[in-house]
């Protein structure tokens, strides 16, 4: 190698570290200025709580055998109050460590959010950004569908699907996904038809750029920002509507999951046996508060109006 | 101005033949189409390796809309652009494979708004790179070198590569525009009001530089702009567009010493001169420009033109434009029946509306040629019977020295008049 070669590799390397550098400035912005928002930050600190419990649930907890997502049963130790030495959280009828069920509900909780997210957020990008780019019929057969499922309440629809394929944790994300998919298709093609008419697009077209890289540089990236912020509310609310299908009995009974907790606990409430639904009840309640402040501060320090001007 | 030398033949790269763009109008559930926006209606010119040519109107009259034609970003309803290609001229639209990337590459745009044309999660390394890569015309060790290279010609440096374009000045991203359109070394650039959003100082310069690239690199330019006393610097040849058309076209020089179209001289009117004294009205073209998906009959210009004859193209939408501003009269019109674009029976509610019209037409209320072109005026009770003259569409002739204006007046008559 000459060394005319070789500087000029260094060169392509460092270029592409300080590119990298000043991206990553910008990322970093992005984050100070939700750190700076207090309510954002109590959000981060709770998904961030949460987030540890997850994954450090079998150093916190000795799993359950043989599978560590049912309660535990401990019959010598039914309908306990707090604090009872073991059960530092009481027990539920069954002899179940609500402590336990927190915990692992946590995994479960997480389980369910990431998968029901994860596939409705690809699912809705594609399907939004086709009807957005070819446009014409195809466009109008997508969106016409896409209407059909915004017509039924969300809960509804979800609790219909979960109900015909029968009672289990794997029917109830698979219902949500079906049913949450058509508001990223939604978000996705009102972002894709503003951001194909900005003049940068038709700068990448005058270049002779192809359709594709153009989607993939110029138009998917400006068009993410409210794909995200759904998102990141979406976390929260997957896990409350899950809770809500979980509670009316169409999930599998004894798993360690916040809504079946909740559910099998509430007919003690009345005889004063509170914990059983209370304490699962309160992590739903945080993971859903937690995600809706972080996805309005993520909205806000997004925002095109106050980004990088 | 700048080589006075004759252009010849051969250094034509773009020919701009009869090019039209119509956009349809839709209405209703069915989305049928009830009509066509005129945008572009029947424009020819040609632009020469080298050369500046100034497209010049006022807004909403196809000037950009022809400029995303010539730039491919559109295709045209009708005509075409031909490009010059191993010595033949090859339509645009038709080019495909290697062809179609070879006119790509040698016909670069420059946008008004500089900072809605660079996408803003880019660095200018990424933006003024990106041509190279498309193209692969750079390993990714040389791109930095090359894109600085291209940032010097237009007075930017290494220092800037890793910015993001909303660091830079209004000004500065126009730079990076041109950087990024020289990046292939183009034939020609389309200039779409490239100066329109700078400070007047910041204009300036802006216009050197493009000037001083154009004499290194040979460089045509389409120039699209409203302000005449930027074309007046730049260009070689105007082409001046009224509602879709060509009302004027020649040296820019020839145009500015004696402008042929009535258009033309109002608009150079209409340009507030910084030698007038203070507290002087300017002068500007009176209403509005028609609109283009019914432009007027015969010279699109006649609602406007203080030198109109009556042999302008006089119709019935002229008649109905008056009444719009007639009290007593408009309120009363219950209906229009047309047989054609020049004649019609106007139907009111009461006789004494229908006399008044027929009363004011035959007056001095409306323009006297208005009057001369009208062929028959009848009343009839609560109608009232408008014929004028069929007239064709005002062509776009040859005047002497190869100057084209589209106007029925004789050069001296429209050099002779003076404004009131």
């Amino acid at each position: 190698m000459t060394d005319v070669q070789q500087s000029r590799n260094a060169a392509g390397a460092m270029t592409a570290d300080t590119a990298f550098r000043v991206r990553m400035r910008r990322l970093f912005g992005v984050l100070q200025g939700m750190a700076s928002n207090p309510a954002t930050v109590i959000g981060l600190v709770i998904i961030a709580l949460m987030l540890i419990m997850a994954i450090f649930a079998p150093w916190l907890l000795e799993p359950n055998s043989p599978d560590p997502y049912q309660m535990p049963r401990d019959w010598g130790a039914v309908r306990k109050p707090p604090g009872t030495p073991g059960h530092p959280l009481g027990t539920t009828n069954e002899g179940g460590d609500v402590l336990y069920g927190v915990i692992w509900g946590s995994r479960t909780s997480l389980q369910l959010s990431l998968m029901v997210v994860g596939s409705t957020m690809i699912v809705g990008t594609i399907v939004g950004s086709i009807a957005g780019l070819v446009g014409g019929w195809v466009d109008e057969v997508l969106m016409r569908l896409v209407d059909v499922f915004l017509s039924i309440p969300e809960l509804i629809f979800a609790l219909a699907i979960a109900a015909v394929l029968g009672p289990s944790f794997g029917n109830i994300i698979l219902a949500l996904a079906v049913v949450l998919w058509v508001k990223y298709a939604r978000i996705m093609r009102a972002q894709v038809l503003q951001i194909k008419q900005h003049d940068f697009v038709d700068a990448a077209r005058v270049i002779g750029d192809s359709k594709l890289n153009i989607y993939l540089r110029d138009i998917l990236p400006n068009a993410v920002t409210p794909v995200t912020v759904q998102a990141t509310l979406d976390m929260g609310n997957v896990v409350l509507i899950g809770a809500t299908l979980s509670f009316i009995g169409l999930s599998e009974a004894g798993i360690a999951e916040w809504g079946v907790l909740v559910s099998e606990g509430q007919a003690g409430i009345a005889s004063g046996r509170w914990w059983a639904s209370t304490f699962p009840g309160l992590m739903i309640f945080l993971w859903a508060l937690a995600f809706n402040l972080v996805g309005d501060g993520l909205r806000d320090a997004l925002d095109p109006r106050t980004e990088g001007r | 101005m700048r080589a006075a030398v004759a252009p010849q033949a051969d250094d034509l790269i773009l020919s701009v033949r009869e090019v039209k763009k119509h956009y349809p109008i839709r209405e209703g559930a069915l989305q049928r189409v009830v009509g066509h926006v005129r945008a572009v209606d029947g424009v020819s010119f040609d632009i020469r390796r080298g050369e500046t040519v100034g497209l010049v109107g006022e807004s909403g009259c196809g000037k950009t809309t022809l400029g995303r034609v010539i730039a491919a970003l559109a295709d045209p309803t009708d005509g075409g652009v031909h490009y010059s290609m191993d010595g033949e001229m090859r339509r645009i639209d038709r080019l495909e494979g290697k062809a179609a990337q070879t006119f790509r590459r040698n016909c670069q745009m420059v946008f008004q708004d500089s900072f809605a044309s660079l996408n803003p999660r880019h660095l200018v390394i990424d933006l003024v790179g990106r041509p190279l890569k498309v193209y692969n015309e750079a390993a990714s060790a040389d791109l930095v070198e090359r894109v600085v290279e291209l940032l010097e010609q237009v007075g930017l440096g290494r220092q800037h590569l890793f910015r993001y374009p909303h660091q830079f000045s209004g000004g500065q991203r126009q730079r990076i525009s041109i950087a990024r359109a020289l990046a292939l070394n183009p034939e020609i650039i389309v200039l779409d009001e490239p100066t329109s959003a700078l400070d007047v100082s910041v204009q300036a310069q802006i216009l050197n530089l493009l000037n001083d690239l154009q004499k290194e690199r040979n460089l045509a330019y389409l120039f699209v702009t409203h302000d005449l006393s930027v074309v007046r610097h730049m260009a070689d040849r105007l082409v001046v567009m009224y509602l879709g058309k060509v009302a004027e076209a020649g040296e820019t020089q020839a145009i500015f010493d004696s402008p042929h179209h009535p258009y033309t001289r109002e608009l150079m009117a209409a340009k507030p001169d910084l030698e007038a004294e203070a507290n002087v009205e300017i002068r500007g073209l009176e209403g509005t420009v028609p609109d283009p998906a019914r432009p007027p009959q015969g010279c699109r210009f006649h609602t406007r033109c203080e030198l109109a004859t009556s042999a302008c193209g006089w119709e019935v939408d002229d008649v109905i434009r008056w009444l719009e501003d007639a009290p007593g009269m408009f309120e009363h019109l219950v209906g229009v029946e047309r047989t054609t674009e020049f004649a019609a029976e106007l139907a009111f509610d009461n006789e004494d509306a229908a006399g008044l019209l027929s009363m004011a037409v035959r007056s001095e209320q409306v323009p006297e040629t208005m009057r001369a072109a009208m062929r028959r005026l009848n009343l009839d009770g609560t109608k009232v019977e408008i014929e004028f003259e069929e007239v064709g569409e005002v062509e776009l002739t040859v005047r002497d020295d190869g100057r084209m204006a589209a106007c029925v007046l004789a050069p001296q008559e429209v050099a002779s008049w003076k404004s009131p």
